[in-house]
């Protein structure tokens, strides 16, 4: 469902990534790990193009992103892009101005043009999926950091997606509430959703994901199912990035 | 003016010991004589520096310091004091003429001092000035406060037209202008044409003040007023000048132009009004005025002037509670004034200032250099000239120049200040807008304006406050707002201080429910999470 093929971003004089090629099917849950500053987060960021890239392509449902298209095709392509793939951030960015449940409803109104009573029946059926449903009307900030990323989940789930992307969804978490979270993925997961998963819970990424994708300086450096890539690490950054996690 | 009842002679002036033969030189005038009457006002001077304690009179530290200064504005124009042409650092009129030869009689050098021309008094009282002479006519009011020496000009009013007016005179004034409306008729503000035409324009006619002749009669020219009233000097001085003005009817009004002193100040006005009666006799002043072209026959009165014609009657004005009390209408209409400026400008400079700030932010590339333009010119220059192009040069009328030129004016700031409260908006917001299919302006309007507006809430109110006394900067176009009424008021009555703490009062009236919406709305704030750029 998502083709990214010989992706290159820059930051001036510094490649960012340089050739990353990967796919991702459906219902398929890919993990990104790989040591800090390898570009995974960049990486998710130019698949819905909150970051512009220089050279290759990004394809979701065969809508392609390339470094070439004009402005105006640019935004008809995101649009379309954007309707299929979701993103949840590692810092939440809900909208501190609004109730959880105006949250989680503003996209499916203002975006999707829904009804807001429709709007609402599902959200409430979204939060209670998270288990917020006693939390409609709190204000992001009376709510605990894992409450706010399971309302940011809720969110990004009432646009109906079919893929989500994940930016260390629980990196700002104590490991109680990445707890929480990560049993919310997993939830997901089991449904069937296609997700991409940047991350540092290994343990996660080895439960849960179907695929490993490990990133280094800018590059996948090696890519396979989970089960191979934890338990026979064909390359050298892959041991040594398990081996850091192991000793940590 | 009236002749008075006769009592002066009787009771005598408190100086008339001093210089017996005064009055019987008014009543013959003497034939010239210049040499002896330079002896006599020399002995005077003796006399009256003997008779005055130094401490109590400026006299003394006139002659000692061997200059005289006088207030004056060279604003008021010619042909009173204006700067000199060929010399423009130099003041020339014939108020400056005149001075430097009282000044030469006093053996000293007369030393101009610019100040506004309607607190010129105000001035006085301060000390920095030792007398103001600057077209200043004699009334009771002002005579009740301030010594005023024997008249040096005898002052007509000319009415002024465009030449395509219909305006023959100034009892067409008081016929209904034929569309229904006023006739509007521009005055320099507190002067004697301002109060005539106050007191006989009777009710079809508005009063409109300005700060300059000169400026009255641009807006003729230009069609914003119907006619100007002017004292007569300047009407002839500046006749030339306006060609498309004329002259409509004959001269109205009369009254005299005097120098005035502090209440204090027996000595110096006595040695003003020898020297003074010395320059009328010898017929220095004729050739003064002669030269500056504002010589007429009314001026013979000068010679045969007594002072019995100048006498103060009853109480003048009255004070506290009963003089607001008699004020009140002129001083709300005032206070609504700047409340309409305020409230019509606000809005409109909240409004503009949040496009531009949005064009400055996300506008293509050459709409963000415009509008970077705009806010640099308009802050960079001062909001009295940014009015004074509206209504001068584009003639626009007063209020849409005044409420427009705030409102521009103001907008510059609350660009800036929306910028700043967007660009505090985390860079999150607009990627989870945006991730959520968002377009730019939708996540704008969404997400991005409706925290900025939370954040800077605090400093638009604060910008309200301060815009709601900029309001009187729009004096300056003639729109009559609370302080401008202040001043005329003060003015006329001389009752400076009872206005000043009504004008005050009715500020910090208005502006405290200011202060309050401000901090209801940082406290709202602080209910939504949202303050000061942080989410928490």
């Amino acid at each position: 469902m998502i083709e990214v093929n010989e992706l290159v971003k820059r930051h001036g004089a510094l490649e960012v990534l340089r050739g990353v090629t990967l796919a991702v099917k459906r219902n398929e849950v890919a993990a990104i790990i790989g040591p800090s500053g390898g570009g995974k987060s960049t990486f998710l960021r130019c698949l819905n193009g909150l970051e512009a890239f220089q050279g290759g392509s990004v394809s979701v449902d065969g809508y392609e992103l390339n470094a070439f298209a004009s402005p105006g095709d640019r935004a008809r392509i995101l649009c379309h892009v954007r309707e299929r793939v979701g993103m949840v951030f590692q810092s939440f960015n809900l909208f501190p101005h609004r109730t959880v449940l105006e949250n989680v409803i503003e996209g499916p109104v203002y975006v999707r043009g829904i009804a807001r009573e429709l709007a609402e029946i599902q959200a409430k059926q979204l939060l209670e999926r998270v288990g917020l449903a006693s939390r409609l009307h709190a204000r992001p900030r009376q709510l605990s950091g894992g409450e706010q990323q399971r309302v940011a989940i809720a969110r990004t789930l009432a646009m109906e997606p079919r893929a989500i992307l994940f930016d260390e969804p629980t990196s700002a978490l104590d490991p109680r509430m990445t707890a929480e979270v990560l049993a919310v993925l997993a939830d997901l997961a089991r449904d069937g959703l296609t997700m991409i998963v940047v991350t540092h819970a290994m343990q996660f990424a080895r439960q849960v994901a179907h695929t490993i994708h490990v990133f280094g300086q800018g590059r996948v450096v090696e890519s396979g199912p989970s089960c191979q890539i934890f338990e026979e690490p064909q390359h050298e950054a892959t041991r040594s990035l398990l081996a850091e996690v192991q000793a940590a | 003016m009236e002749k008075p009842s006769g009592s002066s002679e009787s009771e005598g002036s408190p100086w008339q010991h001093i210089i017996p033969n005064r009055r019987v030189s008014h009543a013959h005038p003497p034939p010239r004589r210049t040499s002896r009457l330079s002896s006599v006002l020399t002995l005077s001077l003796l006399l009256i520096a003997f008779a005055h304690p130094a401490s109590a009179d400026i006299l003394t530290d006139v002659t000692s310091s061997g200059k005289l200064t006088y207030g004056s504005d060279k604003e008021g124009g010619g042909p009173y004091a204006f700067p000199d042409p060929k010399a423009p650092r130099e003041v020339i009129g014939f108020e400056v003429e005149l001075m430097n030869a009282l000044a030469k009689a006093l053996g000293v050098k007369a030393e101009f001092s610019q100040g506004p021309w309607d607190r010129l008094l105000k001035v006085l009282d301060t000390r920095t000035i030792d007398v103001v002479v600057n077209g200043y006519e004699w009334t009771e009011d002002r005579a009740r406060d301030y010594l005023a020496t024997r008249p040096y000009y005898i002052y007509q009013l000319q009415l002024m037209a465009s030449k395509k007016s219909a305006i023959q005179s100034w009892a067409d004034l008081r016929q209904p202008k034929p569309n229904g409306r006023r006739w509007r008729v521009g005055v320099l503000v507190s002067s004697a044409a301002f109060n005539f035409a106050q007191e006989s324009g009777g009710t079809n006619v508005e009063v409109v003040p300005f700060d300059g002749s000169t400026d009255a009669m641009n807006a003729v020219g230009s069609g914003q007023i119907d006619a100007t009233l002017q004292d007569l000097p300047a009407a002839i001085f500046y006749r030339d000048r306006f060609p498309n003005l004329k002259f409509a009817g004959k001269p109205e009004g009369h009254g005299y132009y005097v120098i005035f002193l502090r209440q204090e100040d027996k000595a110096l006005c006595e040695a003003l009004d020898l020297a003074l009666e010395d320059l009328i006799q010898s017929g220095t002043l004729r050739s003064i005025y002669e030269r500056y072209g504002v010589w007429n026959e009314a001026q013979n009165e000068l010679t045969s002037w007594t002072k019995d014609q100048f006498v103060t009657t009853g109480e003048g004005s009255p004070r506290g509670w009963r003089l607001l009390w008699q004020y009140r209408p002129l001083l709300l209409d005032a206070a609504l004034m700047t409340i309409l400026l305020s409230t019509t400008s606000m809005p409109l400079a909240m409004t503009i200032g949040l496009f531009v700030a949005l064009g400055r932010l996300y506008g293509p590339r050459p709409l963000r250099v415009v509008l970077s333009l705009y806010i640099e010119i308009l802050r960079g220059t001062p909001l009295m000239l940014q009015l004074f192009v509206l209504f001068y040069l584009l003639k626009l009328p007063a209020l849409v120049a005044g409420i427009g030129g705030l409102a521009i004016n103001y907008s510059a700031y609350e660009a800036e200040i929306y910028r700043a409260g967007i660009q505090a908006i985390p860079a999150g917001q607009m990627e989870a807008a945006l991730a959520l299919g968002m377009s730019r302006r939708l996540a704008l309007r969404r997400v991005i304006v409706p925290q900025a507006v939370r954040i800077v809430i605090p400093a638009v109110t604060n910008d309200f406050i301060a815009l709601f006394k900029d309001t009187s900067v729009c004096s300056a176009i003639t729109l009559v707002e609370l302080t401008k009424q202040y001043s005329i008021l003060g003015n006329s009555t001389g009752r400076w201080i009872d206005f000043a703490v009504a004008t005050a009062f009715l500020y910090m009236l208005m502006s405290v429910p200011l202060s309050w919406l401000s901090r209801w709305s940082e406290a709202r704030l602080d209910a939504v999470g949202v303050k000061g750029g942080v989410l928490s």
